[in-house]
């Protein structure tokens, strides 16, 4: 029964990591479980093991910055560098930032969790009151040679606040490691969204996971879009903790030859009357995959929950692999949940009906592409952040 | 004598095993318009599909000029930036994107390929709303998403919005009048017949008569069995409404 688990490279520098950040507990447990396989259901389309060979040394101070991954004319830039939160200008009306100590997540056994809950040692922290203008933009840099970068922010929105809240994942160019944590709590009738975007280098790998607490009435809608890593990933876990609290959970796979997305969502409806309405969409082309797990989880007590989860997948090239796996667990019995999930080419009538009004062919599929992907970007109503995302999406498809 | 609009000369086209069009024969002289009536599955749709370039059907014989040239070599864009415009019988949906949107993509395509410049936007929205005023097509509906939710009445007159503003040299109308109320086909008809112009041709391809009242066109072909197998003037189509296409097939046979 106890074999024990032969650890890699990548094991190897993670304990040795823990070890030296004095999380023993932490590295005992690693040493004896490894990194997650295919066995382990939440890892099960994104196994650890093979994907991660290597994990750099844990990044030093960062020397330098390379140019901002993505610009949203107007926005607050907050930055966090080789995981550690940056000074900042002079803070816009109902903003105060500062640091606190140690992890922002709940506790979990998930690996990712306890790795960056082990290592971050100082957090971003942001208190939203009131009705923010500018968009926060947290600006998250790995610089320098390629580096293990843990990192972590913790956003409190007050009761009747409003804000936009976008999160951006870049660096120098280099076999990177990123481990990110977002926690975000919403107050009372609080109406946020939360964008975040990895445009990391092509060599590096991107994890994130961003927790969310929703109180009574509040609205949220969040946005991710993996653009960036080679290996990319981003674990949320909405949890809905007051009646009437409701969001849009909405994320896309943009995935290119050689590339591995995953946008994963354990939703957590616990009380009654609250809503979600999560919609994942992927685009895959040459050899790529990308990969969509969303379960939703209704206590029992939750009565009246009312969730509908959809993937969409579409597929670029015959090499490309869309994977979605949605899961309702369902303890109450006077609910309204489902779930959907389609994939597929362009389709071929759409295509000559464009094509039929003199729209060159690449410039039809790019039409299509977008349409597809429009019920992502269009509720996005801040106009220099709807376009700044709509570049990222073109930019994505211009490449190769 | 001068280069007809339309030539299509000898004209085969199959569907995987299946040979649908068997030599069709046609000349659709400048500023004339043209009927092809025939019952459904003789293979009227297809000819529309061929000449517009989709890519299911194969020609394996025959010649196909838009104004002298042979287009089958062009894909559907190019053709259409030639000059072809296919009216569709079903429009097809496209979620996600606005009308708005599209129509400006394929008119400055369309001008980009012919070597002209695009459009300034406050000239490309004079244009659409002038033309959409005459078809009774508001803000609104330019601002939805592509045929998305559109009534069948608001499919066709967006089709013949898109007629308007592309300004083809050769407009196939593929059963423009199904699903059609007869006010619909009222202010549909009239839409295309302001576009009649000495410089422009059509061929309207439909299996009733009562599109031909509306919009009288100068020859009729009846087509059977994957070709036209007899031509005549406006006459013809009365003759096929009372004696119904039975009495053409033989002449197909």
């Amino acid at each position: 029964m106890n074999v024990p688990v032969r650890l890699g490279p990548a094991e190897l520098s993670l304990i040795a990591q823990l070890t030296g950040a004095g999380a023993s507990g932490e590295a005992e447990r690693l040493a004896a479980a490894g990194l997650p396989t295919r066995k382990v259901e939440s890892y099960h389309y994104t196994d650890l093991k093979t994907l991660l060979r290597a994990v750099p040394e844990l990044a030093g101070k960062a020397e330098g910055v390379s140019p901002p991954a993505l610009r949203v004319a107007g926005a607050y830039q907050l930055m966090i560098a080789n995981g550690v939160p940056q000074e900042s200008g002079t803070a816009p009306a109902g903003v105060i930032v500062g640091t606190v100590e140690g992890s922002v997540l709940s506790t979990r056994d998930d690996v990712l969790v306890r790795l960056n809950s082990a290592l971050v040692k100082t957090a971003l922290r942001i208190d939203l009151d009131g009705s923010v203008d500018p968009v926060i933009q947290i600006d998250r840099r790995t610089e320098g040679p390629a580096a293990h970068a843990p990192s972590a922010a913790k956003i409190y929105v007050g009761d009747n606040a409003s804000a936009v809240i976008l999160e951006t994942y870049s660096g120098s160019d280099a076999a990177h490691v990123t481990n990110h944590a977002t926690y975000l709590a919403l107050g009372k009738n609080a109406v946020v969204t939360h964008i975040t975007v990895d445009l990391s280098a092509r060599q590096a790998t991107h994890f994130a996971t961003n927790e969310y607490v929703l109180a009574e009435g509040a609205q949220l809608r969040t946005l991710v879009i993996h653009a960036g890593a080679n290996v990319s990933r981003t674990h949320l876990f909405p949890k809905f903790a007051g009646k009437g609290a409701h969001a849009d959970v909405t994320g896309l796979n943009l995935v290119s030859d050689g590339q591995h997305a995953d946008i994963t969502m354990d939703a957590n409806h616990a009380v009654p009357h609250t809503s979600s309405k999560p919609l994942f969409k992927s685009i895959a082309r040459g050899r790529s995959k990308a990969v969509v797990q969303g379960r939703l989880v209704v206590a029992r007590d939750a009565q009246k929950t009312d969730a509908k989860l959809m993937a969409q997948g579409l597929m670029l090239s015959d090499e490309a692999e869309i994977l979605c796996k949605p899961e309702l667990e369902i303890y109450a019995d006077d609910v309204v949940c489902g779930h959907g999930s389609t994939c597929g080419q362009l389709d071929e009538d759409s295509l000559f009906y464009l094509m039929s009004r003199g729209i060159p062919k690449t410039e039809a599929e790019t039409l299509l592409v977008r349409g597809f992907l429009a019920e992502l970007i269009d509720p996005i109503e801040d106009a220099a952040l709807n376009e700044a995302l709509t570049a990222v999406v073109d930019g994505w498809l211009a490449g190769k | 004598m001068t280069t007809p609009m339309l030539e299509i000369r000898n004209l085969h086209a199959r569907i995987e095993e299946r040979e649908i069009l068997k030599g069709v024969n046609l000349v659709v002289p400048r500023g004339e318009v043209h009927a092809i009536m025939g019952r459904n599955g003789s293979g009227k749709s297809t000819l529309s599909y061929v000449l517009a370039g989709k890519e299911d059907y194969e020609v394996t014989e025959g010649e196909v000029l838009l104004d002298g040239v042979n287009i089958l070599d062009m894909d559907p864009a190019e053709r259409a930036s030639a000059g072809l415009f296919l009216a569709f019988q079903y429009p097809i949906e496209i979620p996600g994107v606005a009308t708005m949107t599209f129509l400006k993509a394929a008119l400055n395509a369309q001008r980009k390929a012919r070597g002209e410049g695009e459009l300034s936007t406050p000239d490309f929205m004079r244009a659409v709303k002038e033309s959409g005023k005459a078809l009774s097509i508001d803000s609104d509906m330019l601002k939805r998403a592509l045929n998305v939710g559109f009534s069948g009445g608001e499919k066709k007159r967006a089709e013949i919005l898109q007629m308007a503003l592309l300004k083809p040299k050769m407009c196939v109308l593929d059963e423009t009048d199904s699903g059609l109320d007869i006010d619909a086909l009222k202010v549909v008809s009239e839409g295309v017949n302001a576009l009649r112009d000495a410089d422009r041709a059509m061929l309207v391809i439909t299996h009733y008569q009562r599109l031909l009242d509306h919009i009288v066109p100068d020859v009729v072909h009846v087509f059977s069995s994957g070709r036209i197998v007899e031509s005549g003037d406006k006459s013809l189509a009365l003759e096929l409404e009372a004696k119904g296409y039975a009495g053409f097939d033989e002449q197909a046979a």
